[in-house]
C-alpha cells in the first residue's frame, strides 16, 4: 500500500532533480558533460546580483522577522483584553495566499501607492520614493511584503516554545531579584532556542527559494535565483543554463537541510 | 516585593500599543486589496490616493465577471484543486496508514524525508518535469497539473496523516480481528472512520496548497491558466483593478478555510503547510 507513494516520489521528485542537476553539466546541444553552463551564468551580471540579492534578502527578512515576531510573542504570552483577537488575526496573513500578499503590497509601495502617501501626509518625504527602483529600498520592500506573510507562522513556533518553559523558572528568576532584560537575556533566550534555531532554519530555507513575491513586486529590476532560472528557461529558452542556477540553489538548500537534520538529531540526544 | 525595573516598566506600557500596531499590520494589506477592487479609478490613480473608500463601485468586479476571463482559469483551478486533493488521498491514507504501524525508527526515517522532500526549491523540480512533460504533451492540460501539484502534496498529505493514524490505538483493529473481521473490513469499518477528521484536515491542507499553486502552473502552462496565474497576468499588465479583483477572488476560499482550519493552525503543521 506505501509502494504507489514511494514510486511517485522517487519518479517525480528525487527523479527531477537529479536530472536537473546533471543537466546543469551537459551541453546544450551535444549534451557531453561540461562546466560551461556554469561559466556561463557565472560571467553574467544577473547571475552574481541574484547570488548577492538572495543572500541579502535571506539576512534582512530573517533578521526583521525574527525580532518582530519574538516581539509579538512575548506580548501574547501576556494576558490582556484583545489577546484573543490578536490571536486570530494571526490568521489572516497565513490566510492569503503568497502571490496575494504580493499584489497588495503593490499598492502600497507604488511610487503614487499607500506608503508614500502615509509619508507625504506626515511630512516625512516632499517626493514620492521608488521604492522598486532596486537597491537597497527594494530589499527593503521584499523583506517587508515577506515579514508581513510568514511572521504569524514564526510567532506560532516561538509562542509553542515559549508556553512550554514553566512557570517556575520565572519565579525563582524573580526571587533572585533578576530585571526584565536580564530574565529575557538569561532565562527565556537560553530556553527558547531551540525554538529559534528550528524557525530560522525552516524559514532560511524558504527564504532561498522565494519565488513569486520578488517576481510580483521585483520582476526584473531584483532577480535571485530562483527568478533568475525561471528567466533562463522561460524568456531566453535555456534549459541548461537555467538547470545549472537551479542546481546551485540546490546545494545552498541541501546545506541548511544537513544544518536542520544536525539540529532535530542534538534535539533528540537531550 | 521587588522594585520595577526600567525595562519592565518599559514593557508594561508598550506592550498594549504595540499589539495594537501589530494588529493593524496584519488587517492593512488586506484592506487595501479590497479598497482597490472596490474603488473608482479616479481614486486609485492619482498622486494622491485616499485612505477610505471614497467612492463605492462593483464596476471592477461586474467588469470581471461579465468578461469571460474569469469562468475558465476559475474552473480550472477548481478542478486541479479537487483532482489533487482526491488522488493525494486515495495515494497517501493507505501508505500513511502502513507507515504509522511500523517500527517507530523506520517511521521517523519516512516520516523525516517526506518532511525534507518539500524543502527542495520548486524551480529545480519544475524545469525538469517541464521538459519531460513537453515530450509527454502534458502542458496545457488538467492531468499534467495535477500530476505536478501531487508532487507537493503527497509528502504533505501523508506527513498529516501518520500523524493522524498514529492516535488511533493498534487494540481496537486487534479486537476486530479477534471478533472475526477481516483485515480488510476492520480497515474500512474501523480506522478509516475513526480518522475521518484527520483526513478532511489534510484533504483541506492539500486543496489550499493546490488552490494556490504559482510555480508548477507557471512552467506548465502556455495558455490556459488557473486562477493564480490569471491574477499574475494582469499584474504584469499592470491592470490595477483587475489584478485587486482577481486576487480577492482567489483568496476569499484560502481565508474561509484558514479560519475554519485555525485549530489545526500550529508549528508543527505549518512548517510544511501555509505557505502558499
Amino acid at each position: 500500500m506505501i509502494a504507489p507513494l514511494l514510486l511517485y516520489i522517487l519518479g517525480f521528485t528525487l527523479y527531477p532533480i537529479i536530472n536537473t542537476v546533471i543537466m546543469g553539466f551537459q551541453d546544450s546541444v551535444t549534451g557531453i558533460f561540461t562546466l560551461e553552463n556554469y561559466r556561463e551564468i557565472v560571467g553574467k551580471v544577473e547571475f552574481k546580483s541574484a547570488l548577492f540579492n538572495t543572500v541579502a534578502f535571506a539576512l534582512m527578512s530573517l533578521t526583521m522577522e525574527m525580532v518582530a515576531a519574538m516581539g509579538i510573542a512575548l506580548v501574547l504570552k501576556r494576558k490582556f483584553r484583545g489577546r484573543g483577537l490578536l490571536r486570530s488575526l494571526l490568521l489572516v496573513p497565513m490566510g492569503v495566499p503568497t502571490l496575494v500578499s504580493g499584489v497588495a503590497m503593490t499598492y502600497i509601495f507604488n511610487i503614487h501607492g499607500y506608503l508614500n502617501e502615509m509619508l507625504w501626509r506626515l511630512h516625512i518625504i516632499n517626493i514620492p520614493v521608488d521604492w522598486a527602483g532596486g537597491g537597497f529600498k527594494t530589499l527593503m520592500m521584499v523583506s517587508f511584503a515577506d515579514m508581513w506573510k510568514v511572521t504569524p507562522m514564526v510567532i506560532l513556533i516561538l509562542l509553542a516554545g515559549l508556553e512550554s518553559i514553566p512557570g517556575e523558572v520565572y519565579e525563582a528568576a524573580g526571587i533572585d531579584g533578576a530585571t526584565a532584560w536580564q530574565t529575557f537575556r538569561n532565562v527565556t533566550l537560553p530556553l527558547l532556542k531551540p525554538s529559534i534555531t528550528m524557525a530560522l532554519v525552516l524559514r532560511g530555507i524558504d527564504a532561498f527559494r522565494v519565488f513569486e513575491l520578488m517576481l510580483v513586486l521585483a520582476g526584473r529590476t531584483m532577480p535571485v535565483i530562483s527568478t533568475f532560472a525561471y528567466d533562463e528557461y522561460n524568456t531566453y529558452s535555456n534549459a541548461y543554463s537555467s538547470a545549472a542556477a537551479s542546481t546551485i540553489l540546490v546545494v545552498i538548500i541541501a546545506v541548511f537541510i544537513t544544518a536542520y537534520l544536525k539540529i532535530v538529531s542534538s534535539g533528540e540526544e537531550r | 516585593m521587588r522594585k520595577i525595573d526600567f525595562g519592565e516598566k518599559l514593557s508594561n506600557t508598550l506592550y498594549l500599543p504595540f499589539a495594537f500596531l501589530a494588529m493593524v499590520a496584519m488587517i492593512i494589506p488586506v484592506y487595501i486589496l479590497f479598497k482597490v477592487s472596490v474603488s473608482s479609478p479616479q481614486e486609485i490613480l492619482t498622486a494622491h490616493p485616499s485612505f477610505l473608500i471614497r467612492s463605492f463601485t462593483f464596476n471592477h468586479w461586474r467588469q470581471i465577471l461579465r468578461s469571460g476571463g474569469l469562468w475558465a482559469p476559475l474552473t480550472k483551478s477548481f478542478l486541479v484543486a479537487t483532482i489533487t486533493t482526491a488522488a493525494a488521498v486515495v495515494i497517501a491514507a493507505p501508505a500513511a496508514y502502513v507507515i504509522a504501524r511500523m517500527p517507530s525508527k523506520i517511521k521517523y526515517a519516512i516520516v523525516l524525508s517526506l518532511f525534507l522532500l518539500r524543502m527542495f526549491p520548486e524551480v529545480a523540480i519544475a524545469l525538469s518535469i517541464s521538459v519531460q512533460f513537453l515530450k509527454w504533451n502534458l502542458i496545457d492540460t488538467n492531468i499534467g497539473l495535477v500530476m505536478a501539484h501531487l508532487i507537493l502534496n503527497l509528502p504533505f498529505a501523508a506527513w498529516i496523516l501518520v500523524g493522524t493514524f498514529e492516535t488511533i490505538p493498534k487494540d481496537l483493529e486487534e479486537a476486530a480481528l479477534v471478533d472475526g473481521a477481516g483485515k480488510v473490513m476492520s480497515l474500512l469499518k474501523i480506522i478509516m472512520p475513526l480518522a475521518m477528521p484527520g483526513i478532511a484536515v489534510a484533504a483541506m491542507f492539500v486543496w489550499l496548497n493546490s488552490w494556490n499553486e504559482f510555480t508548477y502552473a507557471l512552467y506548465l502552462t502556455m495558455s490556459k491558466r488557473t486562477l493564480p496565474l490569471q491574477t499574475y497576468y494582469y499584474v504584469v499588465r499592470g491592470g490595477w483593478f483587475d489584478a485587486a479583483t482577481y486576487a480577492t477572488i482567489l483568496m476569499i476560499p484560502v481565508l474561509l478555510v484558514t479560519f475554519f482550519l485555525q485549530r489545526y493552525m500550529k508549528g508543527g503543521y505549518l512548517s510544511g503547510a501555509v505557505k502558499g
